[in-house]
């Protein structure tokens, strides 16, 4: 039989099992409208509490302090235009070169509206540093969003930071922290952010659904006007099952979370190691997301090695895509400044809980007879 | 026109096989391979490659034009 390896897990995960099983009522029987006053819907108005407050404490935030929404990309959306439109000054917002698109063409949204975006480039590791936004911000700035970490090369940014820089000039701070949650713990108190997003797929919760901090006594714009939900900010019927699914799976991955991470952490090092003596290059920072392992290896197709790996029936990411005439080298590696010659070489292996010693040699076997001439 | 023929086996060669071949082997190549040969190489199936070939089609490749 083919071999399968998923080793993508910051594209997506695979579902919680416990996560299903905890869904299936809320698809089948109990699919009361939460919102009504009769007594069908009390136990998906139960569950929908429940669901906010395992979240809630699962970042440290209050429940009513949780915002169900579609994923990460609508969460982004709605914090960037969000706290925009509320703003009729047309102030300033500040975000890296380097998040993801959903930030990125939300930014580019409002500026088409006028609203002026400042892009902050990172270092070669991808950091946003704090100097780098002390010296852009200014008391004309809005809002500032920096990802909590890079999807493409895992690196962690100094969040904590850049959050007590822009509320020292009357800033909101936003974080894009999709691929972190249910990975490294949050505690968005500690942290200071007055907004935070999460994506459920990216922690083994069902796609679809995710959601938005938004600190207690912060005013954005509503997403979506209509029922009373989300309180009146996102108006539109629950999806009950998906948001118990994405509270029961932030919930387990999060118990084993140091588990989790000694294991990833280990499995990095076996394949780093099993690739030794090829000339490559891994991209982000020593403080990074658990088993995101991005690599460009010189002179070689990114694009190329994806499909040999998935032809091997091994699942993977790449920074470019190429035809016989361009090569499209991905935002983040231009914006850490990646030698050209390594850039078109990317690929971003994601490894997660699930993945295996054996699944990290297979990786490793399979790259070896690509690589090799 | 000149036929071409596979480097290994010597099987006539398709547009799309050159195109698969330069797509995941060598950009720049001159020689190539035939799909069972690249199969080989690959250590797929043939099968597999065909979907590829139309899924690198759909996606608008120019290799493939």
């Amino acid at each position: 039989m083919k071999q399968f390896i998923y080793a993508d897990n910051a594209a997506t995960t695979k579902l919680d099992n416990e996560a299903f099983e905890a869904m299936t009522p809320y698809l089948l029987n109990e699919y009361g409208n939460a919102s009504q006053p009769y007594s069908f819907a009390r136990e998906p108005k139960k569950a929908l509490a429940e669901a906010r407050q395992i979240i809630a404490e699962a970042i440290n935030a209050l429940p009513e302090e949780i915002y169900f929404t579609s994923g990460g990309t609508e969460s982004d959306n709605w914090a960037i235009k969000g706290s925009a439109f509320l703003d009729t000054y047309k102030r300033a917002t500040i975000t890296s070169a380097i998040e993801h698109h959903a930030v990125l063409r939300a930014c580019e949204a409002i500026e088409r509206l006028g609203y002026p975006v400042v892009y902050i480039n990172p270092d070669s590791k991808g950091l946003i540093t704090p100097d780098a936004l002390d010296s852009t911000i200014t008391d004309n700035t809005r809002l500032v969003s920096v990802m909590y970490s890079n999807n493409e090369i895992g690196t962690i940014e100094p969040v904590k930071e850049l959050a007590q820089i822009a509320h020292g000039h009357g800033a909101l701070f936003h974080t894009d922290a999709v691929q972190a949650i249910g990975h490294i713990n949050i505690d968005v108190k500690a942290l200071g952010v007055d907004m935070l997003s999460a994506s459920a797929h990216k922690f083994n919760g069902p796609k679809g659904i995710g959601f938005l901090y938004i600190k207690k006594g912060i005013s954005i714009a509503s997403f979506s006007d209509g029922g009373s939900q989300e309180s009146g900010l996102r108006a539109g019927t629950e999806n009950i099952a998906a948001i118990v699914g994405m509270a029961i799976a932030l919930r387990n991955n999060l118990a084993k979370l140091s588990d989790n991470e000694t294991h990833i952490l280990k499995l990095e090092q076996l394949l780093l190691s099993e690739l030794s003596g090829f000339d490559f290059v891994r991209n982000g920072a020593e403080n990074h997301v658990p088993g995101n392992i991005s690599l460009s290896f010189k002179d070689r197709d990114g694009e190329a090695i994806l499909h040999r790996l998935d032809l091997a029936g091994i699942c993977v990411s790449t920074g470019s895509a190429c035809d016989s005439v361009n090569t499209r080298i991905s935002h983040v590696l231009k914006a850490i400044g990646l030698d050209d010659s390594y850039a078109k070489g990317t690929i971003r292996i994601s490894l997660g809980k699930d993945n295996t010693e054996d699944d990290v040699k297979a990786i490793a076997t399979a790259l070896k007879r690509i690589l090799l001439p | 026109m000149k036929v071409k023929k596979c480097k290994s086996c010597n099987t006539e060669l398709k547009k799309d096989w050159i195109a698969l071949h330069r797509k995941l082997l060598d950009k720049d190549a001159k020689e190539f391979l035939c799909i069972s040969c690249l199969a080989d190489t690959f250590g797929c199936e043939v099968e597999d490659l065909e979907i590829k070939i139309e899924e690198f089609k759909e996606e608008g490749c120019v290799l493939f034009k």
